[in-house]
């Protein structure tokens, strides 16, 4: 009995000396910026990507003292909730970053499934969440009034690819399209479909699979049917695979076209020279001419601080669209000129700051759609068309952009 | 689309092959240890980056890494059994549910570990054997055989008949079948228990880990690949029948070629729905796996 009563103090001091510890930081002034993404599970690479452009954001502001309201800087405190690679997991987080962290703002989920997730919560709480990351155009179709996004959805970028490559004198004319069975995936795969048979590009197969699925037999089967174009909906994981498997059966079709994970570095890491002429979408690379008027000045001086921070990974377009998601934020707090915390009217105030708001930054404008199907969502910036070229990542279109010519048709795999 | 019924079932075994290479250490550990080891994946994805490292490292490529792997993972393994032991003994209850927790704990362990020492990003294991194929010609017939998959399937045909001569034809072999059967029998009879157990988990545990090497050369690896191939390993062996060694290579190849033709052939989107389904109807039917010679 003794004993037991002595467990309890000790419990008890803890609690107190906790209760204490988190005292402090409760009464403390500053916004507190809550972050819903990927972290662990199968996601966890790209998660980690956003969390590289959430946080060089966050290190940036807090380096120059914090966000400037009525004269006093406030610094931002970035806290965590992992998704898991969960939507249920993206929604318990959400619930967890309103009621118990009870921060201002959040800045949302690497995928899209998570993001679909978390947004009914924090509509509930009326706590606004810009994504930097999340492009299925399911998101904005739901028209949530406090989520937006700094990419433009899928099939607003994907199909930019295929108009390139259809306009290519003796471009491709058939295609065998895939898409693995998650929001964005999925809409990557329809948006390459819809805008290839807008395009005179006839769509030999078509099929959404379920996640990890082994690509040999369908690779298989696209032999048979020797398509000009393979086109792939997927995450990294699963583009390197594809890439492995086509090797593997040595089949070479004339183009090889994904979205995202082209453009990490993992995919040139592990594939090498296989790497070299696939192609892909984006909406920013470290090469662009942008001007930012808030935070970094240039896309490049973008992509130099991220190196060094970074040293491995040069960043992408969903880690620049990250940080950019929080130059948003801060703009828009600036304008709101509310001291932190934040109570709901002032937080749906933000909200209607946010839809009129109208950036230049180093990653492009970002100007958010304020109805029809890409509600919320940035119409400020122009789809790019990439292709991995001597193991970097190039812009072949549009003209104005492009850094380099497309190279097509592909080198068969066996002559590299 | 007849043409590609050979390429169809040689896609099926192969896929096969690879489900075989994961699901036989398994289905081991749990016959003679009566482990449901859940940490296989993870065993499978160490020994990949241990490959992955050890190929960088020396520049060689990543199936002369084989020997090395297999004798790390067999030491660890070998020391972590007493471990095992400890827990599945002694006054608690319960002892398979002990152990699932047991591994369950350590697959947790080395996947947060291997995210933070490897890192989150995927990677490839380069070999000669990668990009080649092999491929033959039939009238309208005719096949396209990867030589690295092929590689794989004889790798995971080697082991098997190897764990087949071992089991049955030495006295180690004897004395492990002995201890599946009854431990404090067997140590009655002269058998010294925990050795023999210690070597058989050393044993699994560098088979995994050398299987991963292959798997990271087929497809790909990363830290968060274990939980997938666990779960595929779990469903083989449930197929072939709980500790059914005999069984496991039928149940691999027929899960591989379920799916090859399914792929192939019906609507790829219902993949696991049909692959699912075939497995429940199985159980149903012979909950005992597909030989009815299961616990």
């Amino acid at each position: 009995m003794q004993r037991r009563g002595w467990w309890v103090a000790v419990v008890l001091a803890l609690a107190l000396g906790l209760s204490l510890a988190v005292g402090p930081v409760l009464a403390a002034d500053e916004f507190k910026i809550g972050v819903i993404t990927s972290l662990s599970g199968d996601l966890a690479t790209g998660g980690n990507v956003t969390k590289r452009g959430y946080d060089l954001w966050g290190k940036a502001v807090n380096a120059q003292g914090g966000i400037q309201i009525k004269g006093k800087k406030y610094p931002v405190r970035l806290i965590y909730g992992d998704d898991q690679s969960q939507p249920a997991q993206a929604a318990s987080a959400a619930e967890r970053l309103a009621v118990q962290e009870k921060v201002d703002v959040v800045l949302g989920p690497y995928a899209s499934g998570m993001t679909l997730a978390a947004a009914p919560v924090l509509e509930k709480y009326k706590i606004p969440m810009i994504t930097g990351s999340a492009e299925s155009p399911l998101i904005w179709r739901q028209k949530f009034r406090y989520t937006f996004g700094t990419i433009p959805p899928v099939n607003f970028t994907g199909s930019a690819v295929i108009k390139t490559l259809a306009a290519l004198p003796g471009g491709p004319k058939s295609a065998v399209i895939y898409g693995t069975n998650d929001a964005f995936s999925k809409a990557t795969a329809e948006a390459f479909q819809t805008t290839a048979e807008q395009v005179g590009i006839k769509v030999l197969k078509f099929n959404i699979l379920p996640p990890k699925q082994d690509l040999t037999p369908l690779m298989s089967a696209a032999k048979v049917l020797n398509p000009d174009l393979i086109a792939f909906g997927g995450h990294d994981e699963e583009l390197i695979n594809l890439v492995k498997v086509l090797t593997q059966l040595d089949f070479t079709p004339k183009a090889l076209l994904m979205h995202y994970g082209v453009t990490e570095p993992a995919f040139i890491q592990a594939l090498g020279k296989n790497a070299n002429q696939v192609l892909g979408a984006s909406v920013w690379t470290g090469s662009m001419q942008t001007k930012g008027a808030l935070g970094w000045p240039t896309a490049k001086a973008y992509a130099d601080a991220a190196v060094a921070e970074y040293p491995k990974d040069p960043a992408d377009y969903t880690q620049a669209a990250c940080s950019a998601a929080g130059l948003v934020f801060q703009a828009a707090l600036v304008q709101l000129a509310a001291a932190p915390p934040l109570d709901e009217a002032a937080r749906t105030k933000l909200v209607e700051i946010l839809e009129k708001i109208d950036l230049q930054t180093f990653y492009g404008r970002v100007k958010f759609a304020t109805e029809g199907d890409y509600y919320h969502s940035n119409a400020g910036l122009t789809p790019l068309t990439v292709q991995i070229l001597d193991g970097k990542e190039r812009v072949v279109a549009p003209a104005e952009s492009a850094q380099t010519k497309l190279s097509y048709p592909m080198t068969p795999w066996n002559k590299r | 689309m007849l043409a590609l019924l050979p390429q169809a079932i040689i896609d099926g075994v192969l896929l096969g092959g690879i489900y075989l290479t994961v699901a036989m250490g398994f289905s081991l550990a749990f016959g003679v240890l009566h482990i449901i080891d859940f940490a296989v994946g993870e065993w499978i994805m160490l020994g990949a980056f241990i490959g992955l490292i050890f190929t960088k490292w020396l520049g060689v490529d990543a199936l002369l890494s084989l020997p090395v792997v297999f004798v790390i993972f067999a030491v660890v393994g070998w020391l972590l059994q007493p471990l095992l032991h400890r827990v599945l003994s002694g006054s608690r209850g319960r002892p398979v549910l002990m152990g699932l927790v047991f591994t369950f704990g350590l697959a947790l362990a080395f996947r947060g570990s291997a995210l933070t020492v490897f890192g989150i990003f995927t990677h490839s294991l380069d070999t000669v054997l990668s990009q080649g194929s092999w491929h033959l010609d039939w009238g309208p017939f005719f096949l396209t055989v990867p030589l690295i998959r092929l590689a794989g399937l004889v790798y995971a045909l080697a082991v098997i008949l190897g764990f087949n001569y071992l089991l049955k034809r030495t006295d180690f072999g004897l004395a492990v079948r002995a201890v599946a059967q009854n431990k404090e029998a067997a140590g009655l009879m002269g058998v010294d228990v925990n050795r023999t157990s210690a070597a058989v988990y050393g044993l699994y545990v560098g088979i995994s880990a050398m299987t991963g090497v292959f798997i990271g050369a087929i497809v790909s690896l990363n830290a968060g690949m274990g939980p997938d191939l666990s779960i595929f390993a779990f469903f083989v062996v449930v197929l072939a029948g709980m500790g059914y060694l005999a069984g496991v290579p039928w149940a691999a190849f027929l899960l591989g070629l379920i799916q090859s033709f399914f792929l192939i052939y019906f609507n790829p989107s219902h993949v696991l729905l049909a692959l699912f389904s075939i497995l429940y109807l199985i159980l149903l039917i012979s909950p005992t796996g597909m030989f009815r010679k299961g616990v």
